[in-house]
Parts: C-alpha cells; sequence; structure tokens
C-alpha cells in the first residue's frame, strides 16, 4: 500500500485560506466534493474529534480524522497553509500541514489505521516539514511521497 | 437530508468512533501514542455527546432508535447498490429514487436500521 495512491492532485491544496481552525478544516473538507449536507456533517465530525484532543501532532503538521458515513469510501486531503495557524497541537506551535482522512466506518479494505500510520511516519521524517514548505505545485508533493517511499 | 436522519448519521458516526477506541486495541494505541488522547476520557466525551443528541431525536424515531441500539451494534447503515450494508437485503426498488437525496427516515423492513443512502 502506497500513499501516493490515495492522493489525487485535485485534493491537494498548497495555499489554504483558512485563517483559523474550523475555517482550516471546512477548506480541507471541502477539497473531498461532497454534498454540503455531508461536509457539514463531515466537519461537525472532524471538530468532535478535535475535541477529544488536537490532531496536532507537532513540527507543524496536523492529521485530522475521522470515520463517518457520508463518504463510502477512504478519502484523503492535503493543505498547506503559510504560516500557520492555531490548532492547540502537542507542541503548541502553529500548524502549516493538514492531513485529512476520512473513512467510512465499515471498511472493507481496512486502509483507514495504515493511512493514518503512514501519514505519521512520513510527517516523522526530518526534512518533511522544511520540504513540505518548498512545494510550488500539487504534482510536487506527490513526487515528494514517491521519493519517501509512502 | 432530512434533519432527523442528520442527526442519526452524527450519532452513528459517534458511535463508530466510540466502538472503535472501546474495541479495537490498534485503534486505541494510534489515538493514544501518536494524539497523545486520553482514551477513557474520550469515551465519557462520547457517552456525554451521545445522550445529548439522543435528546433531540422524535419521540418515534427515538424510539425505534433505542430499540434498534440495544439489540444491534448499528443502528444506521448506508444502503449501496440497493443493498441494506446493516442486513445485505436488498431494499424496495421504488424507494431508491425518492430516497437518494435523504429527505425521509426509512427503515429496513428487513432488519428494522435506519438507512442512509449513499451515491
Amino acid at each position: 500500500m502506497q500513499l501516493r495512491d490515495f492522493f489525487s492532485q485535485d485534493c491537494i491544496k498548497l495555499d489554504l485560506e483558512a485563517e483559523d481552525k474550523d475555517e482550516a478544516l471546512k477548506e480541507l473538507v471541502s477539497l473531498l466534493d461532497l454534498d454540503e449536507k455531508s461536509e457539514g456533517i463531515l466537519f461537525k465530525m472532524l471538530k468532535r474529534r478535535e475535541n477529544l484532543g488536537s490532531t496536532g501532532i507537532g513540527r507543524g503538521i496536523a492529521i485530522p480524522h475521522c470515520r463517518s458515513l457520508v463518504v463510502n469510501r477512504l478519502r484523503v486531503a492535503f493543505g498547506r497553509k503559510d504560516g500557520g495557524i492555531e490548532f492547540k497541537a502537542i507542541d503548541e506551535q502553529p500548524v502549516e500541514n493538514l492531513f485529512l482522512i476520512v473513512a467510512p466506518p465499515l471498511e472493507v479494505s481496512n486502509q483507514y489505521l495504515p493511512v493514518l500510520g503512514k501519514i505519521a511516519q512520513f510527517s516523522k521524517e526530518p526534512d518533511v516539514p522544511e520540504r513540505l514548505a518548498e512545494l510550488e505545485e500539487p504534482s510536487e508533493f506527490m513526487d515528494l511521497l514517491e521519493e519517501k517511499g509512502v | 437530508m432530512h434533519p432527523q436522519l442528520e442527526l442519526l448519521l452524527e450519532m452513528q458516526d459517534l458511535r463508530s468512533q466510540k466502538q472503535a477506541l472501546k474495541e479495537q486495541a490498534d485503534e486505541r494505541e494510534v489515538e493514544s501514542d501518536v494524539f497523545e488522547v486520553e482514551i477513557e476520557e474520550a469515551l465519557e466525551e462520547l457517552d456525554r455527546k451521545l445522550e445529548e443528541l439522543e435528546d433531540r431525536l422524535d419521540p418515534s424515531v427515538q424510539s425505534t432508535y433505542r430499540r434498534v441500539s440495544r439489540s444491534m451494534d448499528r443502528a444506521v447503515v448506508p444502503v449501496l447498490n440497493g443493498v441494506c450494508y446493516g442486513c445485505f437485503i436488498a431494499v424496495p426498488r421504488s424507494w431508491a429514487s425518492e430516497a437518494a437525496e435523504n429527505e425521509e427516515v426509512r427503515t429496513c423492513e428487513n432488519c428494522g436500521r435506519f438507512l442512509y443512502y449513499v451515491d
């Protein structure tokens, strides 16, 4: 299983407009191209997950995630906000890079946790925050995943 | 989408989250180790939220929800390709077109679970 197989370029946004955490979650959800009601439900679920503990894992990276009936397969998105936003991250630093993961509650292929784990592993690589900051095109994000072998 | 169905979907998503945290060791481990979630506190918070949402259900929906929840792990299931993903029995074809927008609260005639139509 390779992370890059789950991302498509239209689900990668390198210039998020969001100014706060809620706006960032909404903007990421909008990349999945769901109907308005589903977007609303998904946003609420992500907020509720954040209320259990921030998904900001440090070094400017957050991985908002949840399971929801509004998707019928695993969906992922990536967004970057230059300058970062307050996310109540573990290290209390602003978050610049956000990976969104959403899966249906019953997922036959059982990819949700492995994908979550791979993104967490990718995020821990020493040069990743710097490399993500240098991206100019969504295709370069895909290239980075390939280069890192994830 | 019917507002009561929207509420039911939110509740089912929360139930799924709770179930995963409670029963799946690998999910609990990721949440605890990577995201530093306090599992017991999280479960309590999910229970509180579920109770709050349950109180907002209309009496007839609430009564069905409680009955289905008691006997089945999932009270709300998707319909995919005309099949209820709770009991895997086909739902009446006549429902398909009108149900596509999820404007009504419907239950499976076979298993009784609430149905949510997915494209």
